[in-house]
C-alpha cells in the first residue's frame, strides 16, 4: 500500500470515529425508538466503513474488533437489544480503542503490543456478552437472514457457493490497492473454495509495465450468510476501474452467460475455468456455450439492462436476486449521491498548501508596502491612484487568505461533551455542558493548540468547581451543576469562557497553600486577581482536592504556558458559592494583523492596532505634576505608563528633547500607556516568528518586515501592560489605587 | 569480492580526504568554517536591534522574508564589538538544533576565500593558549605556514545557550 492511500485511510478513520463519538453522545438524548434505530444504523454504517477500509489494508486487528462492535450494533438495530448508558460507555471505549488501533497501524505496527491486546481482548469479551444471551445465529449480524438466503431458482446451477469474477483495472496498483488484500478480505466473509488466476491480460514483455495490474481472478466463495451488498462493498474502493461480477449461489444460468459475455477472455477458456473452479458442471458449461447467443439477445429484449446499477456491476443478478437487493443497491446509490453533494460544499486542502498561500500573501503585503514607499516618493498622481487600488486589493486578498484558515470552534467544543459526561459520572455528579458561540471562527493552528488546555480547564471545573449534589442542595442550588463554554469576539481578540456555577475559588485556601509552598511571601499584599493566578504557578496544587482526575500530566502551569505560547492570556473571576469564570483571550490569527507603527530611539516597533485605544501627547505639565512618577491623569482616570526607551535600553543620546507621545493600550480591561518617540501610523503587519533563540525574550512577541526591508519588533502588549502595572505597584505602597 | 574492493578504495581515499573551508578575518586573526555550514554571504547592513538582548546579539535582518538573527562574533569571542567597515560581512550559517536547522548570521571583518584543506593538515585544538574558548575550536590547520583556527559552529552558536539569554 502506498503511503498516500494509507494517509487517506487514517484521515478517513479519524473523521468517521469523530462522527461516531458525536453520534454516541447524542444517542442518550434521543427519545423516540425510531430515532435510536436511525442513529444506530448510522453508527453501524460508520463502523462498517472503518471495517471495510481496514480490511483492504489487511489490518486484521481492526477488522476483527470492528466486527464485534458491529455485531452488537446490528443487534440493537434489529431491536433485540436495548441501548443503555453502560452500553453507550462501552461503545465509547470501543471507539477510543479503535482510534488507538488505527494510530497503531499508521505507525506501521501490524501487531498489537501487549497493553493494546489486553484492552482489545477485554472489550471484545464485554461486547460478546451482549451477543451471547439473545442470539441464536450470531454469525449473521448484518442482515435479516430471510433477505439473503437466495432461493434456489428454477434453471439455477448446482453451485452452493458465490461466484466472484474479478478483473482489476490497470491502474489498481498505481492507486495503492493490492489485489491480494481483497481476496484476503473475502476470506473473512466466507470460506474461499477456489481461486483461479486469470493472467491472459499480461501483454508481451516488451509492452509490460511493472506498475500496471493485468490480473484477474475467478473466486468461489462459500458463505451462506453473506449478502450481495456485503460482497459488493468489498470492492467499493476499486469499483470504478474494475470489472466485478458477483453471482449468488444457485444463480440462474443466464447470469453465467452474461458474465462470460462481459469478460474479455475467450468464451471457451472461461467456460473451462468455471468448471475447473467448481462454479459450473461441464454439462452446464456446454449448455451455456451453445445457447449463449440466443439468450443474450433475449436479455436485451427484456429490457433488463435498464436496471443496471451505474456502478457497473452485474446486471444479470437482478433477474435472480430478490427485490430487496435491488432496493438496497438503489438506496446505496442515493447515499453515495448525497455524500457527493456534501463534498462539493467543502474541499479538503492540504494544510501545507494553505500555509504556503498565507505565507505568500504575507510576502505580497510586504512587497506592496515596499512599492508604495517608492511610489510615494514619485510625484505622479496616476501611479499613486494605481497604487491605492492595488493596496486595497492586496488587503482583500489578505483577509480572504486568512479567512481560509479560520475554522469554527464548535467541533472542538463538542469534544468536551464527552469529557464532561464521563468525568461527572465518575465523580457521581450531574453536570450539564452548555455550549454557545460554537460558530465563532478562529485560526486552525490556534484551535489545534488550545484543545488540551481547554480540556484541562473543563476537567478542573467539573472536578474542583462543581460541588457534589448533596453539597449543592444544602447550599440551595439546583442539584444539577452547569458548566458553560462560550466563545465570542472582543476588540480584536477571541475570548473563550469556561463558566461553572460551583463553589468558586477559595482565596484563603489558595493563599495559604501558596505561602506554604513558598510561592509568595507571608505578608505580601495581593489583589484577588493575583491570588487566583497563583493556581497557574508551577508546583501549585490544592492538595485536599486531588483526585484521580487531576494531575493527568498537564498541570495548570502548563495550561498557562500553552496559552501564552499562542500569545493568549487567562483571566479568572470567581465568587464564593457563585462559581468561577475562566476567560482565555487569544489573538484571532497568528499570521497577519493590523499594526500601529511607532518609533522608540532609532528603531521602529509595532503595536497590534486592535489593542490601541488612543494616542495622546505627553505634555510637560502632565508629567511634572506627578514628580516623575509613572502615571498620569487621563480624563479623571489613573493611567500608569512606561517609557519604552527605558525598558528597551535605547541609548539616551537618541532621545533628544522633542514632544513625546503616549500610546494608550488596553488589554483584558486593563489600560496602560507606552511613551514613544514618534507615532508612524498604521502598518499591515505580517508576523514573522523570531525563532528559537529568542524564545525567552519577554515583551516582544515577534517581528515583521517593513516596506523598507527593515525588521521591526512587535510589542507583546499583554506582557507589557502587566509590567507597567507591576512597575507601578512596586513604586507605591497602595497598589490597589492603580486599578 | 566487491566488498573487499570497496574497502581498498576507502583506504586509499582516507589519506587524501580534502575538506573545504571558508576563511574569514576577525580582529586580525584568520578563522575557517566548514563550507557545508555556510548558506550565503551578504554585506553588512540594515540590522535591527532586538531590545533586552545581550551585546553579542547584534539584532535581526530580513533575509528574503525570514527574520534571521545576527551575532557579533567578536563580541562573543572577546567582548569587543566589531568595527563596521565597508568590508564587514554577514555569513549566514545553517546550524542544527535537534531536528531543526536554524539560520544564523555572524558578522566578520572580511571574508577571504575557500580553501581545500587536507584532513592530515588538521590538528586538534590546543587546550591552552587561546583567546577564545576551546570548545569553540574544532581544530587548527597550517596553511601556507600560517595557522588557521577552524571553528566548531555548533558550539559557537549553540542554540540552547543563546536562547538562555533574554530572560530578565
Amino acid at each position: 500500500m502506498t503511503e498516500d492511500s494509507f494517509q487517506i485511510f487514517a484521515d478517513e478513520c479519524e473523521d468517521l470515529l469523530m462522527a461516531a463519538e458525536h453520534a454516541l453522545i447524542q444517542l442518550e438524548e434521543i427519545d423516540s425508538v425510531e430515532g435510536v434505530v436511525d442513529a444506530i444504523s448510522e453508527l453501524f454504517r460508520t463502523f462498517h466503513t472503518v471495517k471495510g477500509a481496514a480490511g483492504l489494508f489487511g489490518l486484521n486487528a481492526i477488522v476483527e474488533f470492528t466486527h464485534s462492535v458491529e455485531s452488537v450494533l446490528g443487534k440493537i438495530r434489529e431491536r433485540e437489544l436495548d441501548v443503555d448508558e453502560k452500553l453507550v460507555s462501552l461503545f465509547l471505549l470501543s471507539r477510543d480503542h479503535l482510534a488507538e488501533l488505527v494510530e497503531n497501524s499508521v505507525k506501521g505496527n501490524l501487531e498489537l503490543d501487549q497493553s493494546l491486546q489486553k484492552v482489545d481482548d477485554q472489550l471484545i469479551e464485554q461486547l460478546n456478552r451482549y451477543l451471547v444471551d439473545t442470539s441464536v445465529n450470531d454469525s449473521d449480524h448484518t442482515n435479516d437472514s430471510s433477505s439473503n438466503t437466495v432461493e434456489r431458482v428454477n434453471g439455477g446451477v448446482e453451485n452452493e457457493s458465490w461466484h466472484i469474477s474479478l478483473r482489476f483495472g490497470v491502474n489498481v496498483l498505481k492507486n495503492g490497492m493490492d489485489p491480494i488484500s481483497f481476496i484476503g478480505y473475502l476470506g473473512k466473509i466466507g470460506e474461499i473454495r477456489s481461486v483461479t488466476l486469470i493472467d491472459d491480460a499480461i501483454p508481451q514483455w516488451c509492452d509490460f509495465d511493472a506498475e500496471n495490474c493485468y490480473l484477474g481472478f475467478e473466486i468461489t466463495l462459500y458463505s451462506p450468510d453473506a449478502t450481495k451488498e456485503v460482497l459488493e462493498e468489498v470492492f467499493e474502493f476499486v469499483i470504478d476501474d474494475c470489472v466485478v461480477s458477483i453471482l449468488p449461489p444457485f444463480s440462474h444460468i443466464d447470469g453465467y452467460i452474461k458474465m462470460i459475455n462481459d469478460l474479455p477472455e475467450e468464451d471457451m477458456r472461461l467456460g473451462e475455468i468455471l468448471v475447473a473452479c467448481g462454479a459450473l458442471t461441464s454439462q452446464e458449461k456446454d449448455g451455456i456455450l451453445n445457447t449463449q447467443d440466443h439468450i443474450s439477445d433475449e436479455i436485451t429484449a427484456r429490457g433488463e439492462p435498464d436496471v443496471v446499477p451505474p456502478l457497473g456491476v452485474v446486471a444479470v443478478d437482478n433477474m435472480v436476486v430478490g427485490q430487496e437487493v435491488v432496493d438496497a443497491a438503489v438506496k446505496k446509490q442515493e447515499n453515495v449521491k448525497q455524500q457527493r453533494s456534501n463534498a462539493q460544499q467543502t474541499i479538503r486542502v492540504n494544510a501545507l498548501k494553505l500555509e504556503n498561500l498565507v505565507d505568500l500573501v504575507g510576502e505580497l503585503v510586504i512587497g506592496s508596502a515596499n512599492s508604495q514607499l517608492h511610489a510615494s516618493e514619485i510625484e505622479n498622481s496616476e501611479l499613486k491612484e494605481a497604487m491605492e487600488n492595488l493596496l486595497r486589493l492586496v488587503e482583500e486578498v489578505r483577509d480572504t487568505a486568512i479567512s481560509l484558515r479560520m475554522v469554527q470552534i464548535g467541533e472542538t467544543f463538542n469534544r468536551y461533551k464527552r469529557v464532561v459526561r464521563e468525568v461527572s459520572r465518575e465523580l457521581g455528579k450531574d453536570i450539564d455542558l452548555i455550549i454557545s458561540g460554537a460558530e465563532t471562527e478562529l485560526d486552525k493552528t490556534i484551535i489545534e493548540k488550545i484543545g488540551d488546555p481547554l480540556m484541562h480547564l473543563i476537567r478542573n471545573a467539573v472536578d474542583h468547581g462543581i460541588e457534589s449534589p448533596d453539597v449543592r442542595l444544602k447550599a440551595g442550588k439546583p442539584e444539577k451543576g452547569t458548566v458553560s463554554l462560550d466563545a465570542f469576539h472582543e476588540s480584536g481578540s477571541i475570548v473563550i469562557q469556561i463558566r461553572d456555577d460551583g463553589g468558586g475559588l477559595a482565596k484563603d485556601k489558595i493563599l495559604k497553600k501558596a505561602i506554604e509552598k513558598g510561592i509568595v511571601a507571608e505578608n505580601h499584599q495581593l489583589t484577588d486577581q493575583e491570588i487566583y493566578h497563583l493556581i497557574f504557578e508551577a508546583g501549585f496544587s490544592t492538595a485536599d482536592a486531588v483526585s484521580n482526575l487531576s494531575g493527568r500530566g498537564v498541570g495548570m502551569d502548563v495550561v498557562r504556558q500553552n496559552i501564552e505560547s499562542l500569545r493568549g492570556h487567562v483571566d479568572i473571576e470567581s465568587g464564593i458559592g457563585i462559581g468561577s469564570i475562566m476567560s482565555i483571550r487569544l489573538p484571532l490569527t497568528l499570521a497577519i494583523i493590523d499594526g500601529f507603527q511607532i518609533r522608540v530611539g532609532g528603531d521602529q516597533y509595532i503595536v497590534p492596532l486592535d489593542l490601541v485605544e488612543e494616542c495622546i501627547e505627553l505634555e510637560a505639565s502632565l508629567q511634572s505634576e506627578n514628580d516623575g512618577a509613572n502615571y498620569i491623569n487621563l480624563r479623571g482616570e489613573i493611567l500608569p505608563f512606561i517609557k519604552l526607551s527605558e525598558v528597551f535600553g535605547t541609548s539616551i543620546e537618541q532621545c533628544k528633547k522633542h514632544r513625546e507621545n503616549i500610546v494608550v493600550v488596553q488589554f483584558a480591561g486593563k489600560k496602560a500607556g507606552f511613551v514613544v518617540d514618534e507615532l508612524l501610523g498604521e502598518h499591515q503587519t505580517v508576523i514573522k516568528p523570531l525563532g528559537k533563540i529568542f524564545q525567552n525574550l519577554k515583551g516582544i512577541s515577534g517581528a515583521t518586515i517593513l516596506g523598507s526591508g527593515e525588521v521591526a519588533m512587535i510589542i507583546d502588549v499583554p506582557e507589557m501592560v502587566n509590567r507597567v502595572i507591576n512597575f507601578g505597584q512596586n513604586q507605591f505602597s497602595t497598589p490597589r489605587s492603580i486599578h | 569480492m566487491s566488498h573487499l574492493q570497496s574497502d581498498g578504495v576507502n583506504e586509499e581515499l582516507s589519506s587524501d580526504v580534502v575538506e573545504q573551508y571558508l576563511t574569514f578575518s576577525l580582529g586580525g586573526k584568520v578563522y575557517g568554517l566548514a563550507i557545508l555550514n555556510v548558506k550565503e554571504i551578504i554585506g553588512y547592513g540594515d540590522v535591527t536591534e532586538v531590545p533586552m538582548m545581550p551585546d553579542f546579539m547584534s539584532g535581526v535582518i530580513d533575509l528574503r522574508g525570514s527574520v534571521v538573527p545576527v551575532i557579533d562574533l567578536s563580541q562573543r569571542f572577546s567582548g569587543r564589538p566589531t568595527e563596521h567597515t565597508k568590508r564587514t560581512s554577514i555569513i549566514i550559517l545553517e546550524v542544527k538544533n535537534e531536528d531543526l536547522s536554524i539560520d544564523i548570521g555572524i558578522t566578520v571583518d572580511l571574508v577571504n576565500e575557500v580553501l581545500d584543506i587536507n584532513v592530515d593538515q588538521i590538528e586538534p585544538a590546543p587546550a591552552l593558549g587561546n583567546q577564545i574558548q576551546t570548545s569553540f575550536i574544532s581544530g587548527m590547520a597550517k596553511v601556507n605556514e600560517k595557522l588557521l583556527i577552524l571553528l566548531n559552529i555548533e558550539n559557537v552558536l549553540s542554540i540552547d545557550e543563546l536562547s538562555m539569554v533574554g530572560n530578565f
